[in-house]
Order: structure tokens, then sequence, then C-alpha cells
């Protein structure tokens, strides 16, 4: 027992030791994220005042338009926070190449996996440690940046950090952005087994995370059952602020109806699709041990 | 000495593929690579031709089933139907796939091309069977390039076709105009130069590195540094157009740079947002509006500086490739 547990500690070390590089960058990449979104959420508020509407010439105790119009923390705060939605919007594609390329491809290949197998690590803990230790840093690194870009993003004011069904900003704001990340690292780590070799399995992780992304993307407004909204005056037809339309209704070229998704609706989808994609890491995961099995005999 | 040996080497035992066993090498090593281009040409080519034929007569069908060629079409004219959304899908991933392009060449060219062999010793086999490193590199600089060259041409020229022909029906789609970055690209020369420079790009971070993995990852992040900023130069590369009118903005056309107020001394100045304001007006002493742009007719001036400018960037990261191997195998290039 009580070699057991500084053994453990002792494998996870090896991972955070052999892969320093990786994890120097994930901390710097974190880190760096973090402050930005720290910024934006301390000029956010400027931001805001930035787009608001105002009175020419100044009446009423309204702001004036010159004074609105001479704040540009609006056009910084926009580009702040779009950079580090895509940041975490398409973090999957490297963490995929990365688990599939070096964390299990490269020590598949160059052996160093088989020589440790041999020294007293079972193959089955040697891939838990490299799946574990992992998952553990991603999901605390994202969970923290998707805290602090909510918090950036206040009010999530469309005409700054734009709607939230767009694809990155969905992705990004939710726990689907953990969903995504640990599905990459459980698909790279299959495709790293599956291949063995570092390249290939470095493009083959791309690709798959290539299509789950873009997959999910078409599907996203199936994920929950849309409302449906009809006109109520026959010229003015008109879907609620942010609503996502699914589906118009026509009567010949007018529209009488459409289904949508209003923004209520972004917890039920969140949840839906972090459910698929952790049913998915999961799924990948137990392959890749019943793979790793049929590797060592 | 050394050169006596390789010649009596060649002559002796002449190689079945003749002179070009370095380049039928080459493509015999990385044959999953040429696969994998030969199919992506040959897919792309085919969806590109599907959608310059059934897929836009489809498109157009629809379009025009649903009245939206009336002179007073309704609402639903702003989103494509099914037939007009698959027409737009498949143009739109072609064009991305030609972004997509540069990078997939600098992580490959990295990785595999270089970084791989130099990490377990086959190109320093290579270079003691008779093939000089400069040789060596050269022809893995010239093979792919060749070969991404043409690939990259076809499609864009595919691209080109399909774009220049359906204008109107891109409009009512509320397809990507001229100037977005992914198919102004595609539509020209700059598709392919990108690609070119991704493969310089790859090739460069392979030498440096002398590792497969290390140097994909910086061939990729390097790459989306250099285009990045050559991206932002983009609208600077050729002189801008600009329209004024004295009572507010002209119209919104084409790429457009910048747009403001003016002054009676032409001074360009923040607008003060009066709006109809006479009062307002006169005190910031405004009297007309501005707007900096690109048409469509600056397509190919800022499409052929660019594209000097990329292949510039990727001659230089040739050389310092071809310097740094010189000083890797002593001078024996």
């Amino acid at each position: 027992m009580s070699t057991a547990i500084p053994a453990l500690g002792g494998l996870n070390r090896t991972v955070l030791r052999v892969h320093r590089t990786a994890l120097v960058f994930w901390v710097l990449a974190v880190t760096a994220a973090a402050a930005a979104l720290i910024w934006m959420y301390v000029i956010g508020d400027e931001a805001r005042g930035g787009i608001a509407a105002c009175v020419s010439p100044p009446r009423d105790g309204g702001p004036s338009c010159a004074e609105i119009g001479s704040i540009t923390a609006d056009e910084r705060y926009t580009d702040g926070i779009r950079v580090v939605t895509e940041l975490i919007a398409y973090l999957m594609f490297p963490i995929a190449a990365w688990a599939g390329g070096v964390l299990v491809g490269r020590e598949l290949e160059s052996g160093t996996a088989r020589l440790a197998w041999t020294q007293s690590v079972t193959p089955a803990r040697w891939l838990a440690t490299r799946l574990a230790v992992p998952a553990v840093l991603i999901t605390a690194g994202i969970s923290v940046l998707v805290a602090l870009i909510l918090l950036a993003r206040g009010d999530g004011d469309p005409g700054l950090v734009g709607h939230w069904y767009q694809s990155e900003a969905f992705v990004s704001t939710g726990p689907t952005a953990v969903g995504h990340a640990l599905a990459g690292l459980s698909l790279g780590a299959l495709c790293g087994l599956l291949l063995g070799r570092a390249l290939p399995a470095a493009g083959l992780s791309f690709a798959a995370c290539l299509v789950l992304y873009n997959g999910l993307d078409r599907v996203r407004e199936h994920l929950w059952p849309t409302a449906t909204h009809t006109a109520t005056d026959a010229r003015t037809f008109q879907l609620p602020r942010e609503a996502l339309a699914v589906e118009w209704t026509y009567q010949g070229d007018r529209i009488v109806g459409a289904t949508y998704h209003p923004p209520s609706h972004f917890r039920p989808i969140q949840y839906v699709e972090t459910g698929i994609l952790l049913a998915l890491a999961a799924a990948a995961t137990l392959a890749a041990f019943a793979v790793l099995r049929r590797r060592t005999p | 000495m050394t050169t006596a040996v390789s010649i009596e080497k060649t002559t002796a035992v002449p190689s079945p593929r003749g002179p070009r066993g370095l380049v039928w090498t080459l493509l015999r090593v990385h044959r999953s690579a040429l696969w994998f281009w030969g199919m992506a040409v040959v897919i792309g080519v085919g969806a590109l031709l599907w959608a310059y034929g059934p897929g836009a007569d489809a498109a157009w069908a629809e379009f025009r089933q649903m009245g939206c060629d009336s002179g007073r079409p309704g609402l639903g004219c702003d989103l494509a139907g099914p037939a007009g959304g698959r027409y737009d899908t498949v143009v739109t991933v072609a064009a991305g796939f030609l972004g997509l392009l540069p990078f997939l060449t600098a992580a490959w060219a990295g990785g595999a091309l270089i970084g791989r062999e130099l990490e377990d010793g086959t190109a320093q086999l290579a270079w003691t069977q008779s093939v000089t490193p400069a040789r060596w590199l050269a022809a893995k600089l010239a093979v792919p390039a060749a070969l991404l060259a043409s690939g990259t041409l076809l499609l864009t020229l595919l691209h080109r076709t399909v774009y220049s022909a359906d204008g109107s029906l891109r409009t009512a789609l509320g397809s990507p105009e001229w100037f977005r970055t992914n198919t102004f690209e595609a539509n020209g020369t700059l598709a392919t130069a990108y690609a070119l420079l991704g493969l310089a790009v790859g090739v460069l971070a392979g030498l440096l590195h002398r590792r497969a993995l290390p140097a994909l990852g910086t061939a990729v992040v390097g790459l989306a540094v250099v285009a990045s900023v050559i991206d932002s130069l983009r609208p600077h590369l050729w002189p801008v157009e600009t329209l004024v009118d004295k009572h507010e903005y002209p119209e919104y056309t084409g790429m457009v740079l910048g747009d403001g107020a003016l002054t009676s001394t032409g001074a360009r100045v923040p607008d003060p947002i009066c709006v109809d304001d006479a009062k307002c007006l006169a005190e910031h002493d405004i009297v007309g509006f501005y707007r900096d742009y690109h048409p469509s007719s600056h397509f190919w001036p800022l499409q052929l500086m660019e594209t000097a400018v990329v292949l510039a960037v990727a001659a230089v990261a040739v050389l310092i490739a071809f310097g740094l191997l010189k000083r890797r195998t002593g001078a024996a290039v």
C-alpha cells in the first residue's frame, strides 16, 4: 500500500516530465488567455458604453454622440474576445494532434512505451496515466478560461461578442468546451494506438476532429426541440430577439411562422452536446484500451 | 576521392529508374502523401464541376420556384433552400480546403518530409549514397512544389469558373464577396503561393528542429504568424480609391478600409455623429464624408502584389534552409 501510492505519483511525474514542453506550453497559453480575458473584463463596461445609444445634440441627460464616438474600447474588446473565443473553440485540434502524435504515437514508435511496460508498469496503467494527467490539466485549464470568458462577456451583447449560437461562441462559453477538448484527447490517443506511429496518428487525429467539429456544428440545432412562433399580424413577422431560426413556414412568398431556438435553449443544447462528446470520449477511451490489449498479448 | 567512387558507382550499377532515381525515391517514400493529394485534387475537381453544372442548375431552379427572381422577393429569399445550401456548402468547403492547404503542407513538410528523415537518419544515409545534401533538399522542395502548384492551380481555375458563372445566385445565397479571405485566395494565384509558402516554412522548420513533431508544431505556428502578418498587409498593397459625398456616407461597396468625416480644409476627422443636425455639423466644421475602399477591379493588382510578397518570403525561407543545411553538413554542398 505504501509503495503503490508513490509509484503512481512517480508515473504521473514521468508523464509531466517527458511532456514538459507541452506542459509549459499549456500553462503559458492558459495564463495568457486568462490575462487577456481579465483585461477584457476590465474594459468591458467602457466597451459597452462605446456602442450605447446616443443623442445629438446632447439633451435630456443622454450621452452625446461625439462622446460615444470617441470611445475606442469597443473595438479592442470585440477583437480580444474574438481571439480568445476562437482559441478555446479550436483547442481540440492541437490537443488531438498532440495526443495522437506525441503522447501515444511517438512513444509506441520509438519503443519508450515498450520499455516502460517492462519496468513494472502494466500497459493499462501506462495508458491510464497518459490519459488521466492531461485530462485533469485540460479540464482545469479550460474550466478556468470558460468561467473567465463568461465573466468578460458580461451581458453578452451580440453587437460586441457575436450571437450566442455562432459556432465558436457557442463552443467556448460552456461545458461543451471541455467536452470538445476531452473528445479530442481520447480520439487522439485512440488514433495513436491504432496507427502506432507519430505523424500518421497526428494527421488522423486532426482529420477525425475536423469531421467531429463540423458534424456537431451541423446537427447542433437539432439537439433540442425547437420553439414555434406564428405570425399574429399578417404583414410583419418577427422572431424574438437573438433567436436562431431553424425552419420557416411560407404562405405564398410570405413567412407566416418559424421554428427557432430562443437564447434560453443555450443551456439544454450545451448539456446535450457535452453529453454526446463525453460519451464519444468514453467510447474512444474504451476502444483505446481494447486496442492496447490486442497490441500487448 | 569521394567523387571518383560515386561516379564509378553510378556507371557500374545504373539505376533501373534512370537519372530520376532521387525523384522516384521521394515519391515512393511519401506515397501516402502523394495519394492524399491526388485524391484531394480529384475530389475537389469533381465537387467544383458538380457545383458548376448540376449544383448550380438545381439551386437556380429552386430559386425561381420560390419566386425569388420576381423583382419583389419575399423574406424567405434571404435564406438558401436545400439545393442552394448544398451548392453553397460545396463551394465554401472547396475554398476552405484551399485555405487549410498551406497549413497541412507546412505540417507535412516539417514533420514527414524533413523532420522525420533527419530524426531517424534516412537523410544522412541518403547523403552517403552519392546524393549531395543540396540535391537532396532541392529535390525535396522541387517535387512537392511542382505537384502542389499544378493541383492548386487546377482547383483555383475551377473555383474561379464557378465563382464568375453564378454572380446573382451568389448574391441571393449571401455567399462571400470577392474580398473575403478564403474566396480571395481561391480565386487567384494566392492559394498556390500560400501552399508554396507552407512548403518552404515547413522545410525550414524541419531543418531547424531535425525532429518530426516539434518541427510540425513550429511549422504550423510559424506559418500562422507569417500568414496573418501578410494578411494584415493585404489592403495596403495597392492605392485605395476614395469616394466623397457632401451629405451622407458614400455607398458601401467592395473592400472598405476606413471612413469618416471631412472638414472644410479637407482634413479627415473622426465622425462626430451629428447625423442631420446642421448646427452640430457647422460646429465641427464638417462639409462631407469619405470612404476609402478597393473596388472589385483592384482584385488582380492586390492579388499579384500579395502573391509577390508571399513568394518572396517563401524564397527567403528556402535560402535560409539551404544556408542552414550547408552549415550543418560542412562545405559539402
